[in-house]
């Protein structure tokens, strides 16, 4: 068995919990909630296995590296941090319905990274590039970021979709708006820390490597757009009466950014990080 | 803030320190920056011509789209930020003196008894020294050591304060973005870059700056000693290295591999592993039809002359292994007929006529020779992005995870008995604050048992 096959299943793991998660949030069915809690956990333990056997396949071949190199890898990655940051915030606030919003992208990254034929799932070895430990602290620390955006990203769309308070239905389970405001803040200011240090780490990395901190390539500058725009909702909080909708509308602009930086970027535009394009 | 400030309150003043006006820019940027990643940059300026047709290369060309980031009106937008960002701050500076002047103690009983964090006891007989050393002993070992003091009418007040500096975290991380833009004005005003390329075993005393095309002194000299380049079995590239000698007026200084990721800095100038192009000599023998031999070194990109038999030769291609033996092709120009070109494989004579002469040609030896391409560059302004980028990452850190936390303990006397009062309040992070505070109330209600 190697690792890509065990990593394919838990595309499935995930997906079946999302099933959960959104059978205890419409039927509130309790035991279904722990189900599904269940579910995650032990898809986030098979990830784990699955990446770190990858890790040991990559040494048996003779080239070792930490499984953060191409886009299959980091795929991986984001997928794992995203069920990292939703059970952490699970196990926070005791509740589940998040769950029915957070797993469907973990899933569909594992989907998109097993199935799709445009993602190369063999492990290569580094080029000269490549290899630096900044390239490690660069993509944990960017994927960090782009995780908690997810999750904002979730958050956003419970705020949306969420009836005022008062009212009765599915909808209504959702938590307060209050609650999700607040969430969703934290969540913002986590994952901007994080891109930040990302852009930086990239930054010194990019100056080892190449000499230049700062070049305007296309994966570089859209990842200055995603700053900006989170930079814009952690501001747009002291404008009087941007509240609450706005900022979820900008949650989701900002995670359509993050997913052009990682993706549009490489299939759309052209430059240096060529991952996934090659 | 600074609401009353009459001299301060005209409209263009606050405009100009507007968080609106902060989240316009961001939002500007944010889509003006899309523009360059789009539309590629840098090309010559037929191109955009070519590709986009006249009536929106006027567009490009008027607004300088070829070169979006260095356009005036993104400068520009860049420059209104930073001053929207200073004079924020400015402004913000009396209102977080004042808080900071604030004295935490300014206050009584009936104040502490409003707090929304607080616990209060009652202690049976009068109040006296030993009780209140013991509290007092209680609540340092739990809260820290108590930061000031004061009597009041009633009792004793006590406080712990923590964090009150926090409030200059704003400043810090709104300074880090202004340092980091320093830094890169800096480093493009007073720094260059250049490329070199260096066949093995020359060197070089100036680079050509990459902008500006002029010859940039380095104030010593830079050899290439050797390079090799090595692959994985997939067929990658897994190392390129060149082993290279810094020379300062002849003399060998230091001796140092250079390999992508690991640079050399000297003087303040970087030297970079960028790329490398293969340079083979080859040496010929040509007989002509007299019988007389004659050799000739063919170098890469340099056409050689041969004044004796009245030919210009030149090493145009080389292949390392055409049917098991290495092969070069010879480029020829003799004055009368235009140039071509031969294939000569080793060990394979072949024949060409130049004029009445027939000559033969066979290739003795073909070496593989390098030329390491490397980055140069030097950038003063390097350090101060870095100071910014490390403080960005502080000033983050301390803006949203060290809170400014109070509490307070008051010791007294009421209605003719002891009581006791602990309070408490945090800017941030409040649910962590309550479990503090519990713990600090559960051994103060604990000691009053015994
Ligand atoms: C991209 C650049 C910027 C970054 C990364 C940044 C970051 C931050 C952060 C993290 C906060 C704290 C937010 C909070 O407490 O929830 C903040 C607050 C603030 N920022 Fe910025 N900022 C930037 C640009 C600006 C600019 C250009 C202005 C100019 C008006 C500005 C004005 C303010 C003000 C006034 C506050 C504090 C509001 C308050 O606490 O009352 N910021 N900024």
């Amino acid at each position: 068995m190697t690792s890509s096959y065990l990593l394919s299943w838990t595309t499935f793991v995930y997906l079946g919990a999302a099933a959960l998660y959104l059978i205890h949030w419409v039927f509130r069915v309790q035991k279904v909630g722990l189900l599904a809690t269940l579910t995650t956990a032990a898809g986030l333990l098979l990830q784990t296995a699955g990446i770190i056997m990858r890790w040991v396949e990559s040494y048996k071949l003779g080239y070792g590296h930490a499984p953060l190199s191409n886009l299959y890898e980091s795929l991986v990655f984001f997928s794992w941090l995203t069920i990292v940051v939703y059970l952490i915030i699970e196990w926070k606030i005791k509740q589940r319905v998040i769950g029915a919003f957070a797993t469907p992208f973990a899933s569909l990254a594992m989907a998109y990274a097993s199935f799709s034929p445009r993602v190369e799932d063999t492990i290569q070895p580094l080029i000269p590039a490549l290899q630096s430990n900044w390239l490690i602290a660069h993509v944990i620390t960017c994927f960090l970021g782009y995780a908690s955006f997810a999750v904002a990203c979730g958050l956003g769309i419970m705020y949306l979709i969420r009836p005022q308070a008062g009212s009765s239905g599915v909808m209504a389970v959702l938590p307060e708006h209050r609650v999700l405001d607040d969430l969703m803040h934290q969540t913002i200011i986590f994952g901007f820390l994080w891109l930040t240090i990302g852009i930086i780490t990239g930054a010194v990395w990019a100056n080892q490597a190449w000499g230049t901190y700062w070049s305007w390539d296309p994966k570089e500058t859209w990842s200055l757009i995603t700053w900006f725009v989170y930079a814009t909702a952690l501001h747009a909080r002291f404008i009087r009466g941007w509240k609450g909708k706005k900022i979820a509308i900008l949650s989701i602009v900002g995670f359509v950014s993050v997913m052009f930086t990682y993706f549009g970027v490489n299939f759309l535009l052209s430059g240096l990080h060529s991952y996934g394009s090659g | 803030m600074g609401k009353k400030n009459s001299s301060k309150s005209n409209p263009v003043w606050n405009f100009i320190t507007s968080v609106k006006l902060a989240v316009f820019l961001l939002l500007t940027l944010a889509v003006t920056s899309i523009i360059g990643t789009v539309i590629p940059q840098g090309e010559p300026l037929q191109r955009y011509l070519e590709h986009y047709g006249p009536a929106f290369f006027k567009v490009i060309k008027a607004l300088h789209l070829y070169d979006t980031y260095n356009s005036w009106w993104f400068l520009t937008l860049l420059g209104l930020f930073a001053l929207n960002l200073i004079a924020c701050t400015i402004r913000r500076i009396p209102f977080t003196i004042k808080l900071w002047k604030r004295d935490s103690l300014a206050l009584d009983l009936d104040r502490l008894m409003r707090f929304r964090l607080k616990k209060q006891w009652k202690v049976a007989g009068k109040p006296n020294p030993h009780i209140l050393e013991k509290i007092k002993d209680v609540f340092q070992k739990e809260a820290g050591s108590v930061t000031a003091q004061k009597e009041l009418e009633s009792g004793q007040i006590f406080m712990v304060e923590r964090g009150k500096w926090s409030y200059w975290g704003l400043y810090g991380l709104h300074a880090s973005i202004l340092i980091v833009l320093v830094g890169a004005v800096i480093g493009s005003l007073t720094g260059f870059k250049g490329n070199l390329m260096l066949p093995e075993g020359e060197a070089a005393d100036h680079v050509l700056d990459r902008k500006s095309g002029q010859p940039q002194p380095l104030g010593f000299s830079i050899r290439c000693d050797k390079f090799t380049v090595s692959f994985y079995d997939t067929g990658a590239p897994k190392e390129f290295r060149s082993d290279v000698t810094i020379l300062e007026n002849g003399k060998e200084i230091l001796k140092t591999p250079l390999r992508v990721n690991a640079p050399l800095t000297y003087k303040g100038i970087t030297f970079y592993q960028a790329s490398y192009q293969p340079m083979p000599e080859a040496q010929i023998r040509l007989i002509s039809p007299d019988g007389k031999e004659t050799r000739v070194t063919l170098p890469a990109f340099q056409k050689v002359p041969v004044p004796d038999l009245r030919l210009v030769l030149g090493l145009y291609q080389y292949l390392p292994d055409v049917h098991g033996v290495p092969a070069v092709r010879v480029w020829i120009e003799d004055g009368s007929s235009p140039a071509r070109t031969i294939w000569v494989l080793k060990g394979n004579a072949k024949e060409f006529s130049s004029g009445s002469n027939t000559y033969r040609v066979s290739l003795v030896d073909v070496r593989n020779k390098y030329m390491t391409g490397l980055q140069v560059k030097k950038d003063p302004g390097v350090w101060i992005v870095w100071l910014g980028f490390f403080l960005m990452i502080a000033g983050f850190v301390v803006v949203f995870w060290v809170p400014h936390r109070r509490i307070y303990l008051w010791v007294g006397e009421q209605g003719g008995k002891a009581a006791v009062v602990l309070a408490g309040q945090s800017n941030k992070n409040k649910i962590h604050f309550e479990k503090d505070f519990e713990k600090v109330a559960e051994a103060i209600e604990k000691s009053l048992e015994e």
